[in-house]
């Protein structure tokens, strides 16, 4: 009753989580164009799911699975799937997991070569979005919703999703184990210490840590972003992408219950007020950096839809270094990373690109 | 054009303390003339002792050549000087034209009279107020209309302003300058005080720049340029022997902790607009800014002494935590405090010993849960933060009245202290304090860096900024607008921000 009472309160003062506030880029998160600076690997479209296994780059661009050995000039493609693929994970030994959208996951390679995961006991597995594998014979799976796949992601965070789930799977025994559910989009998972997990919790902005406490336990909150995948570093700490900028003007709408259903009723999902992989390239888009521009040029201020950033994440999963593509720039949407050969690659997945960071040992060396 | 208004080598001091020193000026009949610096150049106090507020030490004030001696304010006024303060003196519940008549009525008056009396002053200037309206229902422009027609029906031959334009909407002030032609147009002279350098440069004739109490630049405004203008206000060769230590350069730049505090999108009127700032454990956050920037009225409400906007104020998050304090001791409690830039006001009670006011920083947090307090704990309590803080008085008895400003200082910092905080905001730290006290606050600051405290420092004084901030914010027109690292910034790039 009383909970019920402060949410009214709260709805009408536009406080508490009817707040319309959103986190300040600063300090080891301050704005930088270090993502314009980098150096593009390979273009692709829709570039997801980095992943470095055999001296090769592994990368998804819709439903196809492509490899990119080191030094090669163009990737090849290695597998073909019938749906878009949300995520690929890989172990040391050659098995990949490859998720499907709106089908599942197959393994390929490995031990369980030819397996294929296509319900837990929750029922399909309709968004795979992140998968991690613990061992030969274990695999963490995220679900990032039990009702949309996971490439209509804007209308279940605009339907304010929290269908989410994490589950263990025993490929070996065909098990599969419900670690944590009604998660907001997990999308990312990584190893901690222990036998815990990480996971990115986009639609909450958040990192919390599943294992050895009972339920979700927030280690990192009130990201300025939505995370995507986070990535255990060689370094200690973790890899952290955030696929698309918090602000005021998405926090509004989404407290707005009635208008979001007429406008995802109404209007084709390009062009709703929502997060964005990619934007500018209509007129008929919302935001447009809100007008902040000059002599016709958009100041790297503006407020938008969409935005690059990937984090560097200490071992206590604190930030101490991040790279940007601001509003004025193109390199938006980084939704994967992965360390190959001593450099960080970063996957935009709005344009297309595979970016190199840089030597991770040189962040180390020059962060001590 | 002739002199109206002079000053010659004028000095002020206040116990012993020069705020301005052998300071001259000259004001040309129909002259518009800005004086800059930076916060306590000593620009207010110039301008005070010319309207009679404040009585020079040494130095001489010729208006129309003639020697004069202002002892009250209205002393200049005779002599048809006028100041306009930044917070206006009319009367809200008083009609405009009551205003404007305000310490010149005569023994029996007739409303009508005042009321055409006042329109004949006000269309003369051209100015579009209502004579018979309340001033509570003007505008922050239209009240300064009507303070600028009360000077007219003085008879005033010099104007004042301080900080015209601070509270003015962008329209406001287009109003504001118009005005300022207008009065120029009549022969009025026009003294103003600016930290926007646009409208100096845009609507004076002359600048003169102060810079610790000093003039150091003057000449007509076609000589001066934005960049001549800050490396004038910040550049000092003081400041460079008492701030010697550079961070970045001299010091290392101490890495952030985790985040500590988050304050995203809070505002607070006019004042606080939509700002938005983090601070990390072990680290010092400086803030920087002019007057009316909104430093001190954002880290007021961090710490419970001010509250948001109620509708849609933003949100605060302590340690991960939304918080929302109503009063300072709830803060206290969380391990916020705030230690203020205005002591004998806010910061501790003179009548007290320096004992009894740190106890009462303990009994803020809830540390003594007896209905009784042990004097002697508390005396043992005092005895070891001044040693800490190196207070230098008698006893612990001492009343905190009889203390110098820097050990005063030191005092309020210890009952901040004592509550064992996480996150201690220092407004203007060492504000009127002695330069011993100044290096002995800022070793304290830095050792509760050390220790791994969140730390933010308030200063106007750059060099304070620089030597002590590991990162720095610079805030303007009530948001932060800028942020740089200890190591990169220099006092041009913190003013360039500052001002653009």
């Amino acid at each position: 009753m009383i909970a019920a009472l402060r949410d009214r309160f709260d709805a009408f003062f536009g406080r508490g989580r009817f707040s319309t506030s959103v986190p300040v880029m600063d300090g080891p998160l301050q704005p930088n164009q270090l993502l314009e600076e980098a150096e593009v690997v390979v273009t692709r479209p829709a570039l997801d799911n980095l992943a470095s296994v055999d001296g090769a780059v592994l990368f998804s661009s819709g439903e196809d699975l492509f490899r990119l050995p080191r030094g090669a000039a163009a990737p090849a493609p290695i597998w073909r799937a019938p749906a878009p693929i949300p995520c690929v994970a890989v172990d040391g030994a050659g098995a990949m997991a490859i998720g499907v959208d709106g089908v599942g996951i197959d393994i390929r390679g490995g031990r369980h070569d030819g397996r294929q995961i296509r319900t837990f006991v929750s029922g399909p597995l309709v968004c795979p979005t992140a998968a991690l594998f613990v061992d030969e014979d274990t695999l963490i799976v995220a679900l990032g919703s039990a009702e949309f796949e996971a490439a209509e992601w804007k209308r279940d965070l605009m339907s304010r999703g929290r269908s989410g789930s994490v589950w263990r799977v025993d490929l070996a025994g065909g098990k599969a184990e419900l670690v944590a559910g009604g998660l907001a989009f997990p999308y990312g998972v990584a190893r901690a210490p222990g036998n815990d997990i990480l996971i990115s919790e986009a639609w909450e902005h958040r990192i919390v840590r599943l294992g050895s406490q009972p339920g979700p336990h927030v280690v990192l909150d009130g990201l300025p972003g939505y995370p995507a995948r986070l990535i255990a570093a060689s370094t200690g700490g973790y890899w952290l992408c955030v696929f698309a900028p918090r602000n005021q003007l998405v926090e509004f709408v989404l407290k707005e219950r009635d208008f979001c259903g007429r406008m995802m009723a109404d209007v084709p999902p390009n062009y709703w007020i929502a997060p964005a992989l990619v934007s500018g390239a209509s007129f008929k888009e919302p935001l447009q950096g809100g007008g902040v521009k000059q002599m016709g040029i958009l100041k790297p201020w503006a407020p938008a839809r969409s935005y690059g950033l990937v984090v560097e994440l200490d071992r206590d999963v604190h930030p101490v270094r991040s790279w940007h593509s601001r509003a004025d720039g193109k390199m938006h949407g980084v939704s994967s990373a992965c360390e190959h050969g001593g450099r960080l690659i970063a996957g935009a997945k709005g344009p297309g690109y595979a970016l190199d960071l840089g030597a991770v040992q040189g962040f180390v060396a020059e962060l001590a | 054009m002739e002199a109206i208004l002079e000053l010659r080598g004028a000095t002020k001091e206040f116990r012993g303390v020069p705020a301005i020193k052998n300071v001259d000026l000259t004001l040309r009949r129909g002259e518009v003339h800005a004086i800059v610096g930076e916060n306590g150049a000593g620009k207010s106090t110039l301008m005070k002792a010319l309207a009679g507020v404040h009585k020079l030490s040494e130095g001489e004030i010729l208006v129309e050549g003639k020697p004069v001696v202002f002892e009250t304010p209205a002393d200049s006024l005779k002599r048809g000087i006028v100041m306009v303060f930044q917070e206006t003196s009319l009367v809200g519940s008083m009609t405009v034209a009551q205003n404007i008549y305000l310490g010149s009525e005569k023994l029996f008056n007739r409303l009508r009279g005042l009321f055409i009396g006042a329109q004949q002053v006000l269309l003369s200037m051209n100015f579009d107020v209502d004579p018979m309206a309340l001033v509570s229902s003007l505008g922050a422009a239209q009240r300064q209309m009507v303070e600028v027609a009360r000077a007219a029906h003085h008879a005033a031959k010099v104007i004042i302003f301080d900080e015209p334009t601070a509270t003015l909407t962008p329209e406001e002030k287009h109003h504001f300058f118009g005005l300022l032609r207008r009065l120029k147009a009549r022969g009025i002279s026009i003294l103003f005080i600016s930290h926007a350098l646009e409208e100096a440069l845009q609507h004076s004739d002359s600048i003169t720049i102060l810079r610790d109490g000093e003039r150091v630049a003057n000449g007509p405004t076609s000589t001066f340029t934005r960049a001549s203008i800050i490396q004038a206000m910040v550049g000092r060769s003081l400041s460079n022997e008492l701030y010697g230590a550079r961070k970045g350069v001299d010091i290392p730049i101490r890495k952030p902790g985790p985040k500590l505090l988050g304050v995203d999108n809070v505002s607070l009127g006019k004042i606080v607009r939509n700002t938005s700032l983090s601070v990390y454990s072990g680290q010092i956050t400086g803030m920087f800014g002019l007057v009316g920037a909104g430093r001190t009225e954002t880290m007021k409400i961090v710490a419970g002494a001010l509250k948001r906007d109620i509708f849609y104020g933003g949100e605060i998050r302590f340690e991960g935590r939304k918080v929302r304090y109503r009063v300072p001791r709830q803060a206290s409690r969380d391990g916020i405090v705030y230690v203020t830039e205005d002591r004998k006001l806010e910061g501790f009670f003179e009548t007290m010993s320096i004992a009894e006011n740190i106890q009462i920083g303990h009994l803020a947090i809830g540390a003594n849960p007896a209905s009784i307090v042990s004097m002697r704990e508390a005396r043992k309590l005092a005895a070891a933060w001044s040693s800490s803080l190196q207070v230098r008085a008698i006893n612990s008895s001492a009343k905190i009245i009889e203390l110098s400003g820097g050990n005063q200082q030191k005092v309020v910092i210890a009952k901040s202290l004592v509550q064992e905080p996480k996150l201690v905001i220092f407004d203007e730290p060492t504000r009127g304090v002695d330069v011993g006290s100044i290096v002995e606050i800022h070793n304290f600051i830095n050792r509760l860096a050390d220790e791994g405290i969140a730390v933010i420092v308030i200063s106007s004084y750059l060099p304070e900024i620089l030597a002590l901030s590991d990162r720095i914010l610079v805030a303007r027109q009530g948001q932060i607008v800028e942020e740089m690292s200890g190591a990169g910034a220099t006092e041009e790039k913190i003013m360039y921000a500052a001002v653009h």
